[in-house]
């Protein structure tokens, strides 16, 4: 499928520099492969500790690869050159990261606007759009409260609205709803989805959870313990608009789900 | 009041402290009895020292020990007469212009070297040199260089200051979270951006440090070059009592001094307050005092 792939993760391989005193040779991440097509909604499942918020620190460029290739559209990614990473690849990747990095000294709604300042595009259109995403993730009412004055799982909603407000067309999302309770959680990832088919996005979403994985995502990647590597590939054809509370009990769904499971150690 | 006989000013920050413990965290009605609690203690070390002042005045005489009531109606009549006001703002003037000559360099600094860690790095030792020089041993030096007039006494004040807030900048600046930059710099924000919204406001508290600490550094550096060599201000009143065996008149300066750094505490708490509302608030009232 390489033909159109839009981001492409060829041989990727991670190890951090090392402290005195440990190995250096110890790999995060070695001989990963894999590639994304344009609108596609990928999703990762892997241990704890595997690698993955490391590999999607590399593709937004926040963080530099140890080798092999990660190519977004033409552009390659530099290795082991942290002074020409270009962060977010100008806008056009959008990152949830797994905290959420929310500055301190700005309101919720000032941080959910701050994309928009910094790219100059504040006006009284994308504010409606700001707007509206607040009100969808139940966060109405705290605009003016400061990121301390927020429950865990409201600071996680008021950073994933944060990069959904400039609408990038690629998105990263490290766990966005880990740390919500399983209501909220299923009317954000309706929600999540609706926006998908909406905008036809490209995202890449990490989870813990293979409930998660195999109901949001068009293909599910199953990482191995570090280094990582892709311990399985699968393609899930349950028609869309899903149902995300029905689907559990899907034939369908029970079998790539314990298809999945074998794999995850 | 036990415990309390430790704290030596009424304005100091132990007291906040102390009533903290005392108090339940937490609740809004709390707050506001905490702030009782602790104005009220406040009062009662203010009581127990004035009750201290008055027994040494008693009894090593007020020769030695100018006497609290005597001390408070000199001030009184000196600052209703104006004398001792003009000479307190002249003092104050001082240490206000010092203050600003010596923070705001010692702000701009390290926001300019922070592109420059060698340069930073360069400058390290004489910086941390310049911290550690006893500044009155300097005192000397500027009165021969800038007169005995305000100059000196302002130049003694911008070094002391300088220094101080240079180091707590500094500290700010390292303190930066590169989680949060590199948000920014997905999001789209450029060099600049990240100096605006995310390096100087994660600076500020840092900054605040930096003033709190200099704050009576300012006062007493410019009340200290006065005492060198001057004609006017706190210093030299206290010069000029000494020399004529007035210990009253030395009092009158000395809490005249005091009065000057608690209004100024002050004013940098009611200031940084304004600046910080979105600090969590045990952080803040750790970083305030009172
Ligand atoms: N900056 C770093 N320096 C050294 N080692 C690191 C660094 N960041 C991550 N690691 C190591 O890399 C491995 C993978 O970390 P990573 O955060 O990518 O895991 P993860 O798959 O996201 O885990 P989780 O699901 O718990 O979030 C871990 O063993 C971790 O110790
Ligand atoms: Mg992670």
């Amino acid at each position: 499928m390489s033909a159109q792939a839009l981001l492409e993760v060829h041989d990727l391989g991670k190890r951090f520099a090392s402290r005195a005193g440990r190995d250096s040779s110890l790999w995060v991440i070695r001989d990963l492969s894999f590639s994304v097509a344009d609108g596609e909604f990928l999703t990762i499942v892997g241990p704890s500790g595997s690698g993955k918020t490391t590999l999607l620190n590399m593709i937004a460029q926040i963080d530099v690869a140890s080798g092999g290739e990660v190519r977004f559209q033409s552009e390659v990614a530099p290795i082991n050159d942290p002074k020409s990473l270009n962060p977010g690849l100008s806008c056009r990747i959008g990152y949830v990261t797994q905290e959420d990095n929310l500055l301190p000294w700005r309101t919720m709604l000032q941080n959910v606007l701050f994309p928009l300042v910094v790219q100059g595009r504040l006006n009284d259109e994308t504010r409606a759009r700001a707007e509206m995403l607040i009100r969808t993730v139940g966060l109405a009412g705290f605009e003016n409260h400061y990121p301390h004055e927020l429950s865990g799982g409201m600071r996680k909603r008021a950073s994933l609205i944060r990069t959904l407000v400039y609408d990038p067309p690629v998105i990263l999302m490290d766990e966005p709803f880990g740390a919500l309770d399983a209501q909220t959680r299923t009317v954000l990832q309706e929600d999540l989805l609706r926006l998908w088919n909406l905008g036809r996005k490209t995202i890449i979403f990490v989870t813990h959870d293979i409930t998660e994985a195999i109901a949001l995502g068009d293909r599910t990647l199953v990482l191995t313990r570090a280094p990582a590597r892709v311990a399985g590939e699968h393609k899930i054809d349950l028609p869309r608009p899903r149902d995300i509370r029905g689907i559990l009990t899907d034939p369908k769904f029970i079998e790539i789900y314990q298809r999945i499971r074998e794999q995850v150690q | 009041m036990p415990g309390c006989a430790g704290t030596e000013t009424p304005t100091g920050e132990k007291m906040a402290t102390q009533s903290e413990f005392s108090a339940p965290p937490g609740e809004n009605s709390s707050r506001v009895g905490t702030l009782i609690r602790s104005r009220g203690d406040q009062l009662l070390v203010l009581i127990a020292l004035f009750a201290i002042w008055q027994a040494c005045s008693l009894w090593l005489g007020t020769y030695w020990v100018g006497s609290p009531w005597g001390t408070v109606v000199r001030l009184t009549t000196g600052v209703l007469g104006g004398e001792l006001l003009s000479h307190a703002s002249f003092t104050l003037a001082e240490a206000v212009i010092g203050f600003l000559l010596g923070g705001i360099p010692a702000v701009i600094l390290p926001f300019l070297l922070r592109r420059l860690p060698i340069v930073t790095a360069i400058l390290d030792p004489f910086m941390v040199g310049g911290y550690g020089a006893p500044k009155l041993a300097l005192a000397p030096l500027f009165i021969l260089w800038f007169g005995i007039g305000i100059e000196s006494k302002i130049a003694l004040v911008a070094i002391t200051v300088f220094f101080i807030v240079y180091f707590s900048t500094l500290s700010g600046i390292r303190a930066l979270d590169t989680k949060l930059v590199q948000m920014a710099q997905i999001v789209g924000a450029d060099e600049k951006d990240v100096a605006r919204h995310i390096v100087f406001p994660g600076a500020v508290p840092y900054i605040f440090t930096g003033f709190r600490i200099a704050m009576p550094y300012a006062i007493g550096g410019a009340v200290v070059a006065e005492l060198i060599s001057a004609n006017r201000g706190l210093g030299y009143l206290i010069q000029l009592g000494a020399m004529n065996f007035d210990t009253t008149g030395v009092f009158v300066a000395l809490l005249a001094t005091g009065i000057i750094v608690f209004i100024g505490n002050t004013a940098v708490n009611v200031f940084e307050r304004r600046l910080l509302r979105w600090r969590p608030p045990s952080d803040a009232k750790n970083q305030s005092g009172t």
